[in-house]
């Protein structure tokens, strides 16, 4: 799809974009300077004249296209599957709309109550406006599980609209970027990402209107204006806390760069200006409950510590490799019947499936305090680095790192959280061969890791269809302008690896594909005196539990459902293999780049 | 090597695009979902999959007609019968006799949009990309692989075929193999899979006078000798190709007169003139002259075989002038490519548009067989050309003459959707500011703002009680006169294309033919 869009119209420059500093592409390597601050700051209170006439100025037909093509089919995707984050969501329409907002965090209507920051809050108090007039019923707080037509449309709309928060901020990445071509293909791929459409556009949620604001404050860092950054920071962490999983970085970057000279004094002004607006941000949002008093009500909502270490599926991280290497290790021990100290606890965790919190059978057992311990090390490790080198490039590899590590060795980490990795990675996938290529691995395992959250079989052909097009589309224009032979036997044998695991998931997806026919054949001619079971929305003869209501599932046999977990098993595994690598891959490469650059 | 390597991974990509956007359409509702005790054309096709795989092919034609009987020839059956025995081999419950009517289970409705898709991979899709090689292959690789898009993401076909749920693209592929053999100069084959096409559904009859007559004037152009020879050939072929179609219903495998079965469901002459408001000229001068109330039914079909007959004498008569002349000029041994082929999709499109316009019990989705030669001119012309602007008009409107089947099934949302894809995959926009003296571009913003205008309507105002079909017969008064001009406009240009291949007059032409490849 990126491809359509003709290669050949220049981008014209707009009135707009001319008072757009064109040294910032220059500026962007050091620190900036308080002198450029200004200059930039007051070119911005300029820019913001007509924020909507800006947006959309110099809006080049290509872009447009671009837009067309990917509303049209997002649109067709509607009718698709969506989860329970679908009800997640419109109950939160009806809670702000139908309650005062001291009730709000206190709501216990549905089980899905509002456990998002304040932002977020008032972002669905304001979606729920219009959702009144265009049906009553989407706001009405008792009617639960609502799936009209209607709802459908309304909610995958105003996903489709708020995504271009994600647009306008990637257009603009191209505008003033170094290398034009490049950054256009990076912005749309991005744009195009198949885990926004799988995760936003079907499964239902609004990350491409979250990383949007994500990469707004990336786009101040870039054009220098470290002020923006921040302010874009703060009223992203209110929409959503997951992203504090990368607060460490802009937290040292901010700090560095902005608020201390090149020499290492304090800059007084920059500080005090930085931490007016982050408090200001953080007072509007949090104001009307500090207030009330509901701060406490709030964090207990925010931060639930009662869950277990890994989620229902697996998210393909650290844990992952271990539980795994957990199971693997007692199944060994029970054929060869080593003398082991075994935890009893955890042979029970095995058959159950990992619903709820996982126990090892053999490793020491791990809390959230060791977890915490391990990421922050690791941080603090690449937060020296971007202490010591504070420019954008390396901001922007540090801050990938930063989620890298909190996605690796997190407590309750989401598969979804993935994106939180992939999306800053991409900006930097066209530098040169040795990222591009951690952009690939990274890229393809968290994708094909995001699969099992649609299970059912009408969605298949999507994701799969979509996913080969987009890394098609997306991999083939960058390979030929960054590739480089491996130039050492080392780098020979790593770069064939590589490639091995690449064609890996092909057999992957045809183990993933094929084993539950295998497995259901012994155990169909059980199922036909219960016909029921086929018409339930998640077939357990798919092979795949269903992540979000698989508490509800009633529990089979042990050996049925170790049949049934089997290929989740291996998906997450295999994907965490490559995740790990390609960490591995960029911290390297972060750790070893010069401090010049 | 590497830039061929490029090469194919477009036309790879253009084709997974084109299915990743079927399928998407797949997941929308389709006719008569959820709606018992018929249901809709989704429960037809599901219906025959079911019978045919469990009754012997002499009740086929016989079984419980008023449940959806099977009403299209053998072919047909045959893959519904091999879908049918797929299905049940994964899931029996799906296709079980009589009590699996009206099954609309997730999993039964995902592998139904599987056959559709599956068939079009196998016949539809091929015969596109190998058209588009042998017909285009001399243009430019950029413009091959836009008029393959062009062709792929066509949303009238895919609105009916993914959407509605119908196997239209079957027959339609088959028509474009045969057009491909043509091109190369394989007549008897191009005539087996014409044969196909129309053992897979009778509508491509449509085409069969232009597809007869330029069989039979390549056999006149061949000269005396070489050209009985191919006659017979083709005859036999055909003939054959038929047999085997029909087989189980002819003998020495049934009595003869088992093949009345069949033939009696294919050609319903029993049923009205019109059944739906559709934009042929029957319906669209209903509004003024009540042909039932004139007529009766037996000079009714008379009637309209009368003036398809008319609707296409043209087209066969540029066909057959053309071959004879060409047999005067050219050394027809000398040229690969047959000299009267660049007439044929000309002569497909008024034959095809002539029936829809004026023959018997037409349906609203029969457009998509003008359609195809249309597309298939289409996606040879450079934009901006009078074909290219024209064509595109041609099929916005045909679209739209769908629609109120496909509000019907809901399908509201795939009808805009694809409709704004393919306009834009092709660069074209319908409401730009016609440039000065293009006549073309006028009358396009006109019959937009018409469309524009309707949809707007129907969404605010909720007709009379009076006129309940107010909007379906405005729909037809829009479309109608478009489908009109293009078929006087095909006629026109098969003769425009006929001359240029063998001059004017009668006399021997001392000019060499024009570029015989120019479908301009």
């Amino acid at each position: 799809m990126t491809n359509n869009s003709n290669p050949r119209v220049a981008f014209p420059s707009s009135p707009a974009q001319s008072t757009v500093p064109r040294t910032s592409s220059k500026s962007q390597l050091r620190p900036t300077g308080a002198a450029d601050v200004k200059k930039i700051a007051t070119e911005e209170a300029g820019n913001r004249r007509g924020l909507l006439s800006t947006l959309f100025s110099g809006v080049t037909p290509s872009e447009w296209a671009l837009l067309g093509v990917s509303t049209s089919i997002k649109v067709l995707l509607f009718p698709a599957y969506r989860s329970t984050d679908f009800e997640v969501h419109r109950n939160w329409l009806a809670i702000t709309h139908s309650l005062p907002i001291s009730r709000w965090y206190y709501d216990t209507t549905s089980e899905w109550t509002l456990d998002y920051p304040p932002f977020f809050a008032y972002f669905e108090w304001l979606l729920s406006i219009p959702a009144s007039i265009v049906d009553k019923r989407i706001v009405d707080l008792q009617n639960l599980n609502y799936d009209a037509w209607s709802v459908v449309v309304f909610q995958r709309t105003t996903v489709i609209v708020t995504e271009l928060v994600l647009a306008t901020a990637l257009f603009r990445f191209v505008r003033g970027s170094v290398d034009q071509p490049m950054q256009r293909i990076i912005s749309a791929s991005l744009f195009l990402h198949p885990g926004f459409l799988i995760v936003d556009h079907i499964h239902f949620q609004y990350n491409g209107f979250l990383f949007g604001i994500l990469l707004w404050s990336l786009l101040m860092a870039r054009n220098g204006n470290l002020l923006g950054c921040g302010f874009f920071f703060a009223v992203l962490l209110n929409f959503k806390h997951i992203y504090m999983y990368q607060a460490p970085a802009y937290f040292v970057y901010l700090l560095r760069a902005f608020c201390m000279s090149p020499q290492g004094g304090l800059n007084v002004s920059n500080l005090l200006s930085l931490a007016n607006i982050v408090i200001a941000v953080f007072v509007v949002s949090f104001g009307p409950f500090i207030l009330m008093g509901q701060i406490p009500q709030i964090i207990t909502r925010l931060f639930p510590f009662k869950r277990g270490l890994n989620h229902a599926y697996w998210a393909p991280n650290g844990w992952a490799l271990v539980t795994a290497a957990d199971r693997v290790i007692l199944q060994v021990i029970k054929r060869t019947g080593a003398d082991f100290a075994l935890n009893a606890e955890g042979i029970a965790s095995t058959s159950r499936g990992l619903v709820g919190d996982t126990v090892f059978a053999v490793l020491p057992n791990v809390k959230p305090i060791h977890t915490f311990a391990i990421t922050i090390a690791l941080q603090s490790i690449f937060m020296i680095k971007l202490w010591r080198n504070p420019t954008y490039k390396s901001f922007l590899c540090a801050l990938t790192l930063c989620g890298y590590v909190s996605y690796m060795f997190g407590w309750h980490v989401h598969e979804k959280a993935v994106l939180l990795v992939l999306v800053p990675l991409s900006l930097l996938a066209a530098e040169n061969h040795a990222l591009f290529r951690t952009f690939v691995i990274a890229s393809v395992a968290g994708i094909y890791s995001l699969f099992p959250l649609l299970f059912t079989p009408a969605e298949t052909p999507v994701k799969v269809v979509y996913s080969i097009l987009w890394m098609y589309l997306t991999f083939q224009p960058l390979v030929r302008r960054l590739y480089e032979f491996p130039r050492s036997l080392p780098m020979v044998v790593v770069d064939y690896l590589e490639k091995l695991y690449l064609a890996g998931f092909c057999a992957l997806h045809l183990f993933v594909t094929v084993f539950p026919l295998i497995a259901a054949v012994p155990s169909a001619q059980q199922d036909t005196s219960s016909a029921s079971n086929a018409t339930i929305a998640c077939t357990p003869r798919e092979g795949f539990i269903c992540p979000e209501t698989e508490p509800l599932l009633s529990s089979t046999s042990s050996s049925g459902r170790a049949l049934e977990f089997l290929p989740l098993m291996v998906t997450s595994v295999y994907c965490a293999i490559g995740l790990t690598w390609a960490f591995l891959r960029l911290s390297f490469i972060y750790l070893k780049s010069s401090s010049k650059s | 090597m590497h830039r061929n390597h490029m090469k194919e991974g477009v036309t790879v990509c253009s084709v997974l695009a084109a299915l990743w956007i079927k399928w998407c359409v797949g997941l929308g509702s389709y006719s008569g979902a959820g709606i018992p005790p018929m249901y809709g054309d989704y429960e037809a096709q599901r219906h025959w999959m079911e019978i045919t795989q469990h009754l012997p092919t002499s009740k086929w034609y016989t079984y419980k007609l008023q449940y959806w009987g099977l009403d299209y020839p053998p072919l047909t059956a045959y893959h519904s019968y091999l879908c049918g025995l797929i299905g049940s081999s994964i899931n029996p419950t799906w296709f079980t006799l009589d009590t699996s009517r009206g099954i609309e289970t997730e999993d039964s409705k995902v592998f139904m949009r599987y056959t559709v898709l599956i068939t079009d991979m196998v016949i539809y899709i091929p015969a596109l990309i190998y058209f588009v090689r042998s017909w285009h292959g001399n243009r430019s690789k950029r413009t091959q692989s836009l008029a393959l898009l062009c062709l792929l993401l066509q949303p009238s076909l895919i609105l009916i075929d993914n959407g509605h749920f119908q196997f239209n693209s079957a027959m339609l592929g088959f028509t474009i193999l045969a057009l491909n053999c043509f091109s190369r100069g394989y007549e008897s084959l191009g005539a087996v899979f014409f044969a196909a096409s129309l053992g897979f559904k009778q509508m491509s009859l449509y085409y069969a006078p232009a597809i007869g007559s330029y069989l039979l004037g390549r056999c006149i152009s061949l000269g005396r000798r070489a050209g009985t020879a191919t006659f017979i050939r083709l005859g036999v072929t055909t003939l054959l190709s038929f047999y085997v179609i029909f087989c189980p219903f002819l003998p020495p495998f049934a009595p003869l007169e088992s093949i009345l079965d069949p033939l009696i469901r294919i050609f319903p002459f029993s049923r009205g003139i019109f059944e739906d408001k559709v934009a042929n000229m029957w319906c669209a001068s209903n509004v003024v002259l009540k042909w039932r109330a004139y007529f009766t039914q037996a000079s009714l079909v008379r009637l309209s075989a009368a003036f398809t007959a008319l609707g296409f004498a043209p087209a066969v008569l540029n066909l057959m002038v053309g071959s004879w002349k060409a047999s005067i000029i050219v050394d027809s041994t000398k040229y690969s490519t047959p000299p009267t082929l660049p007439i044929l999709p000309w002569a497909l499109l008024t034959s095809s548009m002539s029936f829809f316009l004026f023959s018997f019990q037409v349906h609203e989705k029969t457009i998509l067989l003008p359609l195809l030669p249309l597309n298939l001119l289409m996606s040879g012309s450079s934009p901006g050309s009078f074909t290219f602007e024209w064509s595109a008009l041609v099929n916005n409107v045909a679209v739209f003459s769908m629609w109120p089947l496909l509000r019907r099934d809901g399908a509201a949302i795939p009808y805009v959707a694809l409709t704004f894809l393919w306009n834009r995959v092709i660069g074209y926009n319908p409401f730009r500011k016609p440039a000065r003296r293009s006549f073309v571009r006028y009358i396009a913003l006109f019959v937009y703002v018409e469309i524009t205008l309707l949809h707007a309507l129907e969404l605010l105002i909720t007709p009379p009680s009076r006129y309940p079909d107010l909007f379906p017969v405005l729909n037809v008064l829009v479309c109608a006169p478009i489908f009109g001009v293009t078929w006087l406009w095909s006629i026109k240009r098969s003769t425009e294309v006929t001359w240029a291949i063998s001059g004017i007059g009668l006399r021997r032409s001392r000019g060499q033919p024009q570029d015989v490849k120019d479908l301009k």
